[in-house]
């Protein structure tokens, strides 16, 4: 079967964001020194990831910041196979939610372990990581 | 108080539609709805357009399909709620004649999601949620993130990948007759399980495709709609919730609550049970989705889903059928489109015209379960033959 006739549109858009992180940026700094961090409200107590200037529990807009420290336990769990486009060069990838004492919970690549071995529960521990433009960021890996 | 009826339905053949346009797509179900419901076009006061949008050439669907159907001057918006535009679509006309503003409105779902390549789809759809935290660096797609609540069932429930395929493998039994549907062929559980793996362990027969195509309901006022039609399908109860951005913040994986909230005020509005609906639609963007719907709508006790599929309780001639036009995954997925798609389907089913597979209709009662996103926005909508 032919494609139907088509205008094939000569004017591609490239789309790039510059996403303002002025209020955050400690969670970044943090991450390049090893130190996995978020927000707290300082009126109610809420802490919150990703870390937020403005709490959505009580509104407040004072915060500091906690430390989550490095464990956390793995809930759930997936393997992409078909990547997006813009992923185009990393393959396959595991994704997993895992929590943190307290609660918290983050999503992020796992590495080390397929997600076909993997079991909820698992006793992961969360670890900085720098792309080849230095851009951090940050994933899970077994205990 | 009026009530609010469905007088009109049009539904366009969904699939690879490289024969047309977005205009000219939407121009295809609003002309068979018009003509359905016998209203003029200058008695439309309001036409809301449900489209996601991203993926085809024009940034505002609504007076680009106004213009194409002659439709310019009415009030008019285009709508968004990820994959529950189409039912948000729906609310936002019914509003319009609840508030006395207009008699009639009308509600077109419309997508166009071929123009781009594949992978790019997959990186707009992925993109939807939380970009700056779940996709920036972590490259989510949509059978991912239902595959994290697929893995958390499975685990916490002990429902299998057998019992997914099976879902697919229901759809495409109903898809296989109807003429509109992308995938109008019935497959074996063997071919669902040996598929590709797309995000482990959701598998390619687990999936909806990328559809283009479009639907339309016309509404109107009670006194308008008896005017119009001797068959008015009635809505009799609208909920609407939603969830967070961030999939990390949600409070389980086994369930969407954003349904459950949705589910429960619709069922308070319309003043019904789940066991008094004879028949409903589901949104099986993946099959793990159409399992935690018979869960969230009430069909069953959470867990409980895999037992409803094993046991054909959602087959027509079953307790409640689900699906019967073959739901998302056979029929298709036209993001914008599939919310009217599903009010033209209980539409159909309630007035006695969904021929091979009509179910028994003994109380009245239809229900379309549309979700956003992967349970961020979520609309349950309740439609009565009285």
């Amino acid at each position: 079967m032919s494609e139907a006739p088509a205008l094939h549109s000569r004017r591609p858009l490239t789309l790039r964001f510059d996403i303002p992180i002025s209020r955050t940026h400690e969670f970044w700094d943090s991450l390049r020194a090893g130190r996995f961090v978020t927000t707290k409200c300082s009126k109610c107590g809420n802490v919150s990831f990703p870390p937020q200037s403005d709490c959505s529990k009580c509104m407040g807009s004072e915060f500091h910041w906690v430390d989550l420290g490095q464990d956390a336990t793995l809930v759930t769990y997936t393997q992409v196979m078909t990547v997006p486009a813009s992923f185009s060069a990393e393959g396959s990838y595991t994704v997993a939610i895992a929590e943190f004492r307290g609660g918290v919970k983050v999503l992020a690549w796992l590495e080390g372990v397929r997600a076909e071995d993997a079991t909820s529960g698992m006793k992961l521990k969360v670890e900085a990581r720098t792309r080849s433009d230095g851009s951090p960021y940050y994933v899970f890996v077994p205990a | 108080m009026t009530r609010v009826a469905v007088v009109g339905i049009g539904h366009s053949r969904f699939g690879r539609r490289t024969d047309v346009n977005i205009g000219e797509l939407a121009f295809e179900s609003i002309k068979q709805a018009i003509d359905d419901a016998g209203v003029e076009r200058r008695d439309i006061g309001n036409v809301v357009v449900g489209s996601a949008g991203g993926w085809y050439e024009e940034s505002l669907p609504a007076v680009v399909v106004g213009e194409y159907a002659g439709l310019s001057g009415a009030g008019t918006m285009r709508v968004e709620a990820a994959c529950a535009s189409g039912s948000a679509a729906v609310k936002a006309a019914y509003n319009s004649i609840l508030s006395g503003e207009t008699e009639v409105a009308m509600a077109v779902g419309v997508e166009k999601m071929t123009e781009v390549d594949s992978p790019t789809s997959v990186e707009l759809i992925g993109r939807a949620g939380s970009y700056t935290w779940e996709f920036e660096n972590y490259g989510m797609t949509f059978p991912a993130y239902y595959a994290l609540y697929a893995v958390a069932h499975m685990n916490q429930f002990g429902t299998t990948q057998e019992d997914l395929a099976r879902v697919s493998v229901k759809a495409h039994r109903y898809g296989a007759s109807n003429p509109l549907a992308h995938f109008q062929k019935e497959i074996t559980l063997e071919k669902a399980m040996g598929s590709q793996m797309v995000a482990w362990p959701l598998k390619l027969y687990d999936a909806c495709p990328l559809s283009d195509g479009s639907a339309t309901v016309v509404l109107a006022s009670e006194e308008a709609a008896k005017k119009l039609t001797d068959t008015p399908v009635w809505i009799r109860g609208v909920g609407y919730s939603s969830d967070t951005a961030n999939l990390s913040r949600r409070g389980n994986y086994v369930g969407l609550r954003a349904a459950v909230e949705a589910a429960a005020r619709a069922y308070a509005m319309a003043k019904v049970s789940p066991k008094d609906i004879d028949v409903a639609t589901a949104h099986d963007c993946f099959t793990i989705a159409e399992l935690m719907a018979y869960e969230d709508l009430g069909f069953c006790k959470k867990g409980e889903g895999a037992k409803m599929i094993r046991e054909g309780e959602t087959e027509l001639g079953g307790r409640i059928p689900v699906n019967l036009d073959g739901g998302l995954k056979a029929k298709g997925h036209p993001i914008g489109a599939t919310g009217v798609s599903m009010a033209v389907e209980i539409t159909k089913q309630l007035r006695g015209e969904a021929g091979r597979h009509q179910a028994q209709i003994k109380k009245g009662l239809g229900l379309t379960h549309n979700i956003g996103g992967t349970g961020h926005y979520a609309y349950v909508t309740v439609y009565s033959r009285d």
